[in-house]
């Protein structure tokens, strides 16, 4: 199993925000993950970047245990995130955003950079160039000289993708890709997403937006109240009458 | 009638355009200054052989004798900016990695003979040693608490070295420490410190500018604005933190070596939190996140506490008005500020006669 999570519990002071939850993502498929506010659908999004750590319960990525690990060591194994909250730097121009994203693929370290052998400034060519390349898949070519700070919502979510995608992930973890994104930038995401997946990247997605899930997903899980409601092929899920209950509830 | 402003040309536009391209070289675009410094430019060139040539044009003793103040303060200032301006973290404990430096020195030269290079490189080596040593666990904090810890630490060694007299002297110091000497060469006048310290300095500069276009320069900022972000696509953020708190002090040692063997003292007096604190006005009022700023500010507050010093009693209220009047006007820098007024009256300038002759 590509990615597994198992048994998997979170407490924040009292609140069960994770109650034992299982779920596994198959290699090359893409998953959503639904639920209402504050279904715990980040949480486990954070428990899987090691951003916070379960309190019981465990996490393998490509038959290894994760649970323990730092954040930046999962990201070195091959899983690479997004945040719900954007996280660009927006003290740097866009393609430094995204080779920033290649950190850990560019050679040397503080003594060969501090003397910038001619190895170091070839590699930073190549790097540069491509960085031109994911930013011209994800349509932000045109900018690549501006600070990511003047960049529009839109354009710093895609942003956020590039990034991701830079440091070579297996697995992308993609939290609210679509959330405040007009239409058509909404439309031309899922069009991305699907280009990836047929690349054969495996995406796991949290999403609000039924249509968009339904679109590009291959198994969906449903999160509420930090119970795992129902879990299958969309199809299934969407006439699964849990689910329904528990969005009707909330509207 | 608009067409003809824009066919007009008159050879004073000239004047006007030359004027602004001058202040590009002098003073860059603050919004362009991580991408300009990607290469060797001009500009670099500019201010090193300005550096060279200044001694050499203004040969009063006293404005040697400021500058080489004013450099090892640049050093420690361009330390400082590389963990505050670029990494984003806040240090008020430059002074104690300073004042290890000096003593490394001082003790190394008077007691054991040790030839000044190799007691220079081993200031830098003590200084980066303790700060690995402090850096591993006060990193962990963050904004004013890691603020606090680091003056804490500070304070902690100031009183160290006033009460372990055997080997510090206690609040007397250490006298007579021998100049700088590099193969027989003495660099016992002001002239030749100067080309000393600016010469070490020119080395850090490249060095730093070496590291912040590289992948540790992005590195340092992507931790500055957004950790999450950092550890997500890899970045070890402790562990970047940790070196730049390194590379920092190892400055802030250098700068004391030199300061002690070109005062020939070492005393608990000069690095007490004023210079600390001195360090971070540096930083702040030269502009964050650009490495010349920094250097600028040092020498510009070197200057003005040393212009102040006629006034005796009266310097340190008028020094803390004129401090406060910058940072209200020029919040993000003084040369920040300056290019963008300088900027504004040269086009008002220019747009100016036009309109007279347009009639409009």
């Amino acid at each position: 199993m590509f990615l597994s999570v198992e048994e998997i519990v979170k407490h924040y002071d009292g609140v069960m925000a994770l109650n034992r939850i299982s779920l596994q993502v198959r290699k090359g498929t893409v998953k959503g993950l639904m639920g209402p506010n504050g279904a715990g659908k980040t949480t486990l999004f954070h428990l899987i970047s090691g951003m916070e750590k379960p309190d019981s319960g465990s996490i393998c990525f490509k038959e290894r245990e994760i649970t323990g690990l730092q954040t930046h060591e999962i990201s070195r194994l091959g899983v690479g995130r997004t945040f719900q909250t954007l996280q660009v730097w927006g003290n740097m121009t866009v393609v430094e955003n995204v080779l920033t994203g290649m950190h850990t693929r560019i050679r040397g370290g503080l003594l060969y950079s501090s003397l910038y052998l001619p190895w170091i400034r070839k590699d930073e060519e190549a790097a540069m160039k491509e960085a031109k390349e994911i930013l011209e898949r994800l349509g932000l070519f045109g900018r690549w000289k501006w600070f990511a700070s003047q960049l529009s919502y839109g354009e710093q979510k895609r942003l956020e993708i590039a990034r991701a995608l830079a440091a070579k992930p297996d697995l992308l973890l993609l939290d609210e890709p679509a959330a405040g994104l007009t239409y058509p930038e909404a439309k031309q995401l899922a069009l991305t997403l699907s280009r990836l997946k047929e690349a054969g990247l495996t995406l796991f997605l949290i999403e609000h937006h039924m249509g968009m899930v339904m679109e590009i997903a291959d198994e969906v899980a449903v999160l509420n109240n930090g119970e795992l409601l129902a879990e299958g092929p969309p199809d299934v899920v969407k006439k699964d009458l849990g689910v329904i209950e528990a969005y009707m509830s909330r509207k | 009638m608009v067409d003809q402003v824009h066919k007009e040309f008159r050879k004073r536009d000239l004047l006007y355009s030359g004027a602004l391209w001058l202040l590009s070289l002098i003073l860059p675009d603050p919004q362009l200054h991580y991408r300009r410094e990607y290469q060797f430019r001009k500009r670099d060139l500019i201010y090193f052989l300005t550096i060279i040539a200044l001694p050499m044009i203004w040969s009063d003793p006293h404005f040697h004798h400021i500058m080489v103040l004013s450099g090892i303060h640049a050093i420690l200032a361009l330390g400082l900016t590389l963990f505050l301006g670029y990494a984003g973290q806040i240090s008020l404990g430059q002074a104690a990695f300073f004042g290890i430096g000096s003593y490394t020195t001082a003790i190394l030269t008077t007691r054991y003979g040790f030839p000044s290079l190799l007691a220079f490189l081993a200031s830098g080596l003590a200084a980066s040693f303790f700060a690995y040593l402090i850096g591993r666990p006060i990193l962990k904090l963050k904004g004013y608490f890691l603020a606090l810890a680091t003056l804490g630490f500070g304070e902690i060694f100031l009183v160290m070295v006033r009460e372990s007299r055997g080997l510090t002297g206690g609040v007397i110091g250490i006298f007579d420490i021998p100049f700088f000497s590099l193969a027989g060469f003495i660099f016992d006048t002001y002239l030749k410190q100067y080309y000393l310290i600016w010469g070490v300095l020119m080395g850090l500069v490249l060095f730093s500018k070496n590291l912040i276009r590289s992948k540790m320069g992005r590195a340092f900022l992507a931790v500055a604005a957004s950790e999450d972000g950092a550890s997500a696509v890899g970045i070890d953020v402790s562990r970047i933190k940790l070196s730049v708190f390194v590379i920092g002090a190892t400055f802030a040692g250098l700068a004391g070596s030199l300061f002690a063997s070109v005062m020939s003292t070492a005393n608990p007096e000069t690095f007490s939190l004023n210079l600390s604190v001195l360090i971070v006005m540096m930083v702040i009022l030269g502009g964050m996140g650009n490495l010349y700023g920094p250097i600028a500010g040092a020498i510009f507050l070197t200057y003005l506490i040393d212009g102040l010093s006629r006034y005796q009693e009266y310097s340190l209220p008028i020094y803390g008005v004129i401090l406060i009047l910058l940072l209200v006007f020029f919040p993000d820098g003084i040369g920040t500020r300056l290019r963008v007024r300088l900027i504004y009256l040269i086009s008002y300038w220019g747009r100016k006669r036009r309109r007279e002759k347009v009639d409009l």
